[in-house]
């Protein structure tokens, strides 16, 4: 049998307990998408020929995007560097809890130089010190909440993967930047939680 | 906002989602399938007991799905459909890899309503190995009936046969579990 | 007669001890506690469920299954630590079902893996933290820290103001009569919250859909972003508020007749605007989900 429910060993009392939902150990969705495609472009008067823009993944392009962001990257270190004030530390889901404390929450708009986050040597090293252990980490926790935290794990990848696309199309484009930097942040937060969920689970 | 406004909300943008999704949007039915893929993959991995096989049936049913949305009906679940689609596709998956099992006889009049309640709690991983291990028609029956929660009527017309056969199936699972897990079923 | 602290506390340990020793399925035990003092919980698997009552004292009654070896109470300057014991390495171990009565103005911490944890009339400062279990607690007008991994969140206030910090990594989270500073994100799990009144609202998600209800106070300040997700917003506002609603490819929907704006030949649009006398300030940013913003129900 495929292992379901194996390594959980909760006990339950009515079969009515057992979860329905099983997440699949892959994202099964950009085969899916594939073939919705594949069809929608085999026949062109058929639905959904026109209104949305498909999601296409050009292969070649991104390589393309990929090296705009870099250049826009470093253009924006240059701006910051010359003309902007000193940095503000990136805002990431920081706690407004202890920054302002009797304040209400402010935002602040990111600066060019919050971009460099992504370039920054202590943000790579910690990231791929992450990574490494990323799957021993996954490995420890509750399988149902593994495949959920996989899928949240694909998901930030393919946030990354559209949104620098997007900024290949588009590279000064504020908002798509802002957007980057809070998927990365959001990444190293799951990163974070599945270290520290992994270590609860060997006893709290 | 209540917990019945709160669902009432999830419906309504759920039927949004199928609107635009029929209207040919395919990041809307993209967020169908993220609401949905767990139940439907977990139903297919239950019926063909195949990791691979499931995630076929899980795709091909989501692409059936994507096909026949001009012809579904808002008003009806749109998870319900789902599951069924999912049913047809797992059994003819099935019926192509393994031969046909024989019928049960319909059973009429088989006792009270079962809550599926165990005398002891059992290990998760041990339940879904004994289900597991159920032949395929007391299976199917069991699952539908037991953690989808459809009604007998239900679970037969999914699965094609006669409400009396669905009964007598499950009452065939109860007593198969009772004796691998050494746990009274009621 | 005078007892150390220490002893009493040392005291309490072997006697919760000696009781699981005996090979006891029930677990039972009260000690004394401070009224405004910290309680804190841990659990790996199972359920905590958590009541705030009105005696100075902290009540332990749990029901442990094989493969726990007991549950730990003790008592220390003010504060009470509750802790299932499971053996050494033992990776998830067995399941024990907590039922914790504490001071309602406690201090509250739990920490769990695969329990579901629930609280009730606890009005002091709340921190839960889960990794797959659910948590439903409800709110009393203080702080609360909760964090999950994939487990899913439910929470009920009564319109006190307080301040709200929720992260969950793919769980759905479920705020209903929240008030005062929310800050909440989540990367695939859904938002729904609705508020009573808003003082600050920071939400966000990548893949998650956000929905908002609510009314926000003068000066109120709104944040939610997603990168695909949908973001779904009712927000009225003493005095009003400016808008600024910004999306690379997706649609934005308003019910003030406003019409976004593009951006010439680059994709992306943009709505701005003043609702009132715009004292307060409404951002919302994604790159592909879609937008619809109203300021009524």
């Amino acid at each position: 049998m495929s292992g379901i429910g194996g390594g959980d060993e909760r006990r339950v009392s009515s079969l009515r307990e057992l979860s329905p939902a099983i997440e699949p150990a892959r994202d099964l969705w950009p085969q899916i998408e594939a073939r919705i495609n594949a069809e929608r472009r085999a026949a062109p008067g058929a639905r959904g020929a026109q209104p949305h823009p498909v999601r296409t993944r050009a292969v070649p392009l991104r390589w393309l995007a990929a090296a705009a962001v870099v250049a826009s990257v470093a253009v924006g270190v240059w701006i910051g560097r010359s003309l902007l004030p000193a940095a503000r530390p990136g805002t990431g889901v920081a706690s407004a809890l202890n920054a302002s404390r009797g304040t209400p929450a402010t935002v602040d708009a990111p600066t060019a130089l919050d971009v460099t986050y992504i370039s920054d040597p202590r943000y790579q090293r910690d990231r791929a010190a992450l990574m490494r252990s990323l799957q021993a980490r996954l490995s420890a926790l509750p399988p149902p909440a593994r495949a959920k935290v996989m899928a949240s794990l694909a998901a930030i990848r393919r946030a990354k993967d559209d949104l620098e696309s997007a900024l290949g199309k588009d590279p000064g484009n504020a908002l798509l930047q802002e957007l980057l930097v809070n998927t990365y942040q959001d990444e190293m937060r799951v990163l974070t939680d599945v270290h520290e969920a992994s270590e609860a689970g060997r006893g709290i | 906002m209540t917990q019945a406004q709160a669902e009432d909300t999830r419906i309504d943008w759920e039927a949004a989602l199928v609107e635009r999704a029929r209207a040919g949007d395919p990041r809307a039915f993209e967020r169908l399938y993220r609401e949905h893929a767990g139940r439907v993959y977990g139903l297919c991995l239950r019926m063909t007991r195949d990791a691979h096989l499931a995630e076929d049936c899980t795709q091909e049913t989501f692409i059936n799905a994507w096909r026949a949305l001009p012809r579904f009906e808002t008003r009806s679940s749109l998870s319900t459909w789902l599951h069924r689609i999912a049913v047809n596709v797992s059994l003819a998956k099935r019926r192509k890899a393994s031969p046909v099992e024989p019928r049960l006889e319909d059973e009429e009049g088989t006792g009270g309503a079962l809550e599926w309640t165990l005398e002891t709690p059992v290990e998760i991983q041990e339940i879904e190995a004994a289900i597991g291990a159920l032949p395929d028609g007391a299976r199917d029956a069991l699952v539908l009936h037991a953690l989808y929660g459809y009604s007998h009527g239900e679970a037969a017309q999914m699965l094609g046969v006669a409400e009396g056969t669905c009964k007598a199936q499950l009452h065939r699972a109860r007593k198969l579990l009772r004796e691998r897990l050494n746990v009274e079923v009621g | 007669m005078r007892v150390s602290r220490l002893a009493a506390a040392v005291t309490v340990l072997f006697a919760s001890a000696a009781a699981c020793a005996s090979g006891d399925k029930s677990f039972e035990r009260q000690v004394p506690a401070e009224a405004h003092g910290v309680v804190d919980i841990s659990n790996v698997s199972g359920t905590v469920v958590v009541t705030g009552w009105d005696r100075p004292e902290v009540s332990v009654r749990a029901e442990l299954g094989e493969g726990v070896e007991g549950v730990d109470v003790s008592t220390d300057h003010g504060r009470t630590t509750i802790k299932v014991m499971l053996p050494h390495h033992s990776g998830h171990g067995g399941d024990a079902d907590l039922q914790v009565q504490v001071p309602k103005d406690s201090e509250l911490t739990v920490s769990a893996v695969s329990a579901d944890v629930t609280t009730t009339r606890v009005a002091g400062v709340q921190r839960l933290n889960a990794v797959s279990g659910n948590i439903t607690a409800e709110l009393a007008g203080s702080d609360l820290e909760l964090k999950t991994v994939s487990g899913d969140v439910k929470l009920k206030g009564h319109g006190q103001p307080a301040r709200l910090h929720v992260s969950s990594v793919s769980g759905n989270v479920h705020l209903e009569h929240g008030a005062g500073d929310l800050e909440a994100g989540t990367v695939s799990g859904s938002l729904v919250v609705s508020l009573d009144s808003a003082r600050s609202v920071r939400a966000r998600s990548t893949s998650g859909d956000v929905h908002f209800e609510g009314k926000l106070t003068r000066g109120a300040d709104f944040d939610a972003t997603s990168v695909s997700g949908d973001l779904n917003v009712r927000a009225s506002a003493e005095g009003g508020y400016a808008y600024e609603v910004s999306t690379f490819s997706g649609d934005i929907s308003n019910c003030f007749n406003a019409t976004p704006s593009e951006h010439g030949h680059m994709p992306g649009h943009t709505l701005q605007g003043t609702r009132g006398d715009g004292a307060g300030h409404l951002r919302l940013k994604t790159m592909s989900g879609d937008v619809q913003l109203c300021d009524r129900k």
